[in-house]
């Protein structure tokens, strides 16, 4: 992985010692809340409903196992001992003490890395494929790409108060997004042309939130060279079109949407002919550069192994055989799998770890998996690079964590915002829902039944849970001071993306699992087989089978 | 602010060193506990005490807002979710089981 140079050490040293002095003239005064609000936000500090909440970058998703021991270490010193993985790839901490921050951060840039624009209207971390660099089906490994926007993005002087927060995702797979590049303000997309060359395809004004949007394409095809200038003038046009006196219509997708993609587009190739061939034109000797940390490790030389087989063999070991189908994916190397670890098990707020569990992971990932592990926006952990031979070891160590779930794109792997337990923004709490349908549907043959279904909850309008995108989407809303909840049906975040539609009246916390289970059961019994997704279901017949059974009293 | 019948108005804060909500109590200092919040008939005077608070306790606390009670037996009890949550901490496990 991508190794910091002098200038990024120093960068990051510098900017919680800065952070320190902030902090200083905060607590004794000197400066106001008013003052001090948008240099701990441009430094991922938020303020929660009971505590500050600090926001680390996790940049692409990738950690070292020393990484990952150092977090463990601040959640344990800084923290009550727990750390939350998000819904962009990051970890966030809920209780940390404003004047011990710096000092935090001083730990952080020790292992390289930082809270710098986790927070506030610039260019957030870049998210990206969390099977990036080991997928079968990719094309090319995104991450070095992910790199270089992370250090151009970096405190870049033009595109530090933005008219709002602006989102970068990449993925390097065509034809299977696992980076939802249609849901972010600029979507980029690893393509080959016509003439068998490799760059990208660039997607503008995506976007959850209270306006939803699918990103529409500016380009076609981008020479790789050319990715910094453009994306730089987007940035540019954004920048000086955006709207800044309605933080409601400020993101760039109402900016693309009242201007029209073409006039956008237009806007940026315009400026764009100015600078493309100026100081930010990539060569390939500084791709080559980047590209070099992100270079396959040393794999050995194994057969790929007959994985059935092996479940069987394990005398029929029913959890490791579900475990197996459900959690470990193809590897582009023979003998190696990706495996998913599940931060959805019962009783366990989704994306929730404990210092102890971050130590373990960290060393399981040392014994098993080349030391790396990669956050997801699915609120998992995966371990990319596992030999086939080892997975019945890992399993059992993972099962002992409480991490070996066989639930991976199942329903209760939801994905959900902290919602009013935690954020000063919600109307609604959403983890008791995900804890909920955790329970309800924790028979993992019942879950196999229904296939692959992602239900994901947000706790506001503000859609952290990207409840848009779910084939299930819960949304909390605030009815008369008490809380309530949405169903919405029919979102996908991938190739044939789509956004849900809310199916009627807001249901109660009592009721909205029992909704969502009628929905199912209705969805098991209308599909043509059981190769039918969702989905699909939902494509083919429409809202109303659902409806209805959402709202019928007692389906038995 | 319209006045609902019954109900009393608190200020509430974040406490600057850790963010923890505070509660304005009757003699001007804060407490860590709604219970011991003042609470005020009008809103218009919680207001006025908010606006004060930000003022000359701005670096103990920060954005002093007031919210709507209710007393039981003289003891501030929040209507809205959002308040008895932020009241009483998270309803849900703050740390994953090891």
């Amino acid at each position: 992985m991508y190794q910091y140079d002098t200038y990024d050490k120093t960068l990051v040293h510098q900017r919680a010692k800065q952070f320190g002095g902030q902090v200083e003239r905060r607590l004794s005064g000197e400066t106001t809340e008013l003052e001090f609000k948008p240099l701990r936000l441009q430094n991922g500090l938020y303020m929660q409903l009971h505590a500050y909440m600090l926001r680390v970058a996790i940049p692409y998703g990738l950690l070292s196992s020393e990484q990952m021991r150092t977090l463990a270490h601040i959640a344990r010193k800084y923290d009550r001992g727990y750390g939350h993985f998000t819904t962009r790839q990051n970890i966030q901490y809920n209780w940390p003490k404003l004047g011990e921050v710096p000092k935090l951060l001083e730990e952080l840039a020790d292992v390289e890395m930082q809270a710098i624009q986790t927070s506030g209207n610039c260019i957030r971390n870049t998210t990206s494929d969390p099977f990036a660099g080991v997928a079968p089906d990719e094309l090319e490994d995104p991450r070095p790409y992910c790199e270089l926007i992370r250090q151009w993005s970096t405190l870049h002087p033009e595109f530090a108060f933005l008219p709002r927060k602006f989102k970068i995702a990449v993925t390097g797979t065509p034809d299977h997004d696992r980076a939802a590049i249609r849901y972010h303000d600029i979507g980029i997309r690893i393509v080959n042309n016509d003439a068998g060359e490799t760059g990208f395809q660039i997607w503008v004004g995506g976007g959850l939130g209270r306006t939803p949007f699918i990103a529409s394409v500016v380009r076609e095809f981008l020479p790789y060279e050319h990715l910094l200038s453009y994306l730089e003038s987007i940035l540019r046009v954004y920048n000086l079109h955006g709207r800044r006196d309605n933080k409601y219509k400020a993101r760039i997708k109402i900016l693309v949407s009242e201007l029209g993609v073409e006039k956008f587009t237009e806007e940026v190739e315009a400026d764009w002919q100015h600078f493309k061939e100026g100081a930010m034109k990539l060569t390939r000797e500084e791709i080559d550069r980047v590209r070099k940390a992100f270079a396959p490790p040393d794999y050995e030389q194994l057969p790929d192994e007959d994985l059935r087989l092996q479940a069987q063999q394990l005398s029929g070991d029913r959890a490791y055989a579900q475990w197996l189908k459900n959690n470990v994916r193809s590897h582009k190397q023979p003998g190696y799998s990706i495996v998913v670890l599940s931060l959805k098990a019962k009783d366990t707020p989704p994306g929730d770890v404990s210092d102890t569990q971050m130590d373990a992971i960290a060393d399981l990932s040392d014994k098993y998996s080349l030391g790396h592990i990669v956050v997801t926006h699915q609120q998992n952990l995966v371990f990319p690079d596992v030999r086939q031979k080892d997975l019945p070891e890992l399993y059992q160590a993972l099962a002992k964590l409480d991490m070996a779930t066989p639930n991976f794109e199942r329903v209760t792997d939801a994905i959900c915002c902290p919602g009013l337990d935690y954020c000063a923004l919600a109307n609604a709490r959403s983890i008791p829902v995900a804890l909920q349908i955790a329970e309800r549907f924790e028979n993992i043959d019942y879950q196999d039944d229904i296939g692959p279904c992602s239900v994901k909850i947000s706790g506001c309008i503000n859609a952290c849970g990207h409840h848009h995108v779910g084939n299930i989407g819960i949304l909390g809303i605030d009815k008369h001071g008490q809380e309530a909840y949405q169903l919405m049906l029919g979102g996908c975040e991938s190739d044939e993306a789509s956004l849900g539609k809310v199916i009627g009246p807001a249901f109660s916390q009592d009721e909205v699992v029992d909704a969502l289970e009628n929905v199912l059961r209705k969805y098991v019994e209308v599909r043509l087989s059981e190769d039918e997704t969702f989905i699909q279901c939902f494509r083919r017949l429409g809202m109303q089978p659902f409806k209805e059974a959402a709202y019928a009293s007692d389906q038995g | 602010m319209a006045k609902v019948k019954g109900t009393h108005h608190v200020v509430s804060a974040s406490l600057t060193g850790t963010g923890a909500p505070a509660y304005l109590k009757s003699d001007g200092s804060w407490a860590s506990t709604l219970s011991e919040a003042a609470p005020f008939h009008s809103p218009e005077e919680a207001e006025a005490r908010a606006k004060t608070a930000d003022r000359s306790d701005q670096r103990l606390v920060c954005d002093p807002y007031t919210f709507t009670v209710l007393l039981a037996d003289g003891t501030p009890q929040p209507i809205s979710e959002r308040e008895r949550i932020r009241a009483e901490g998270p309803s849900v496990r703050v740390r994953r089981p090891d």
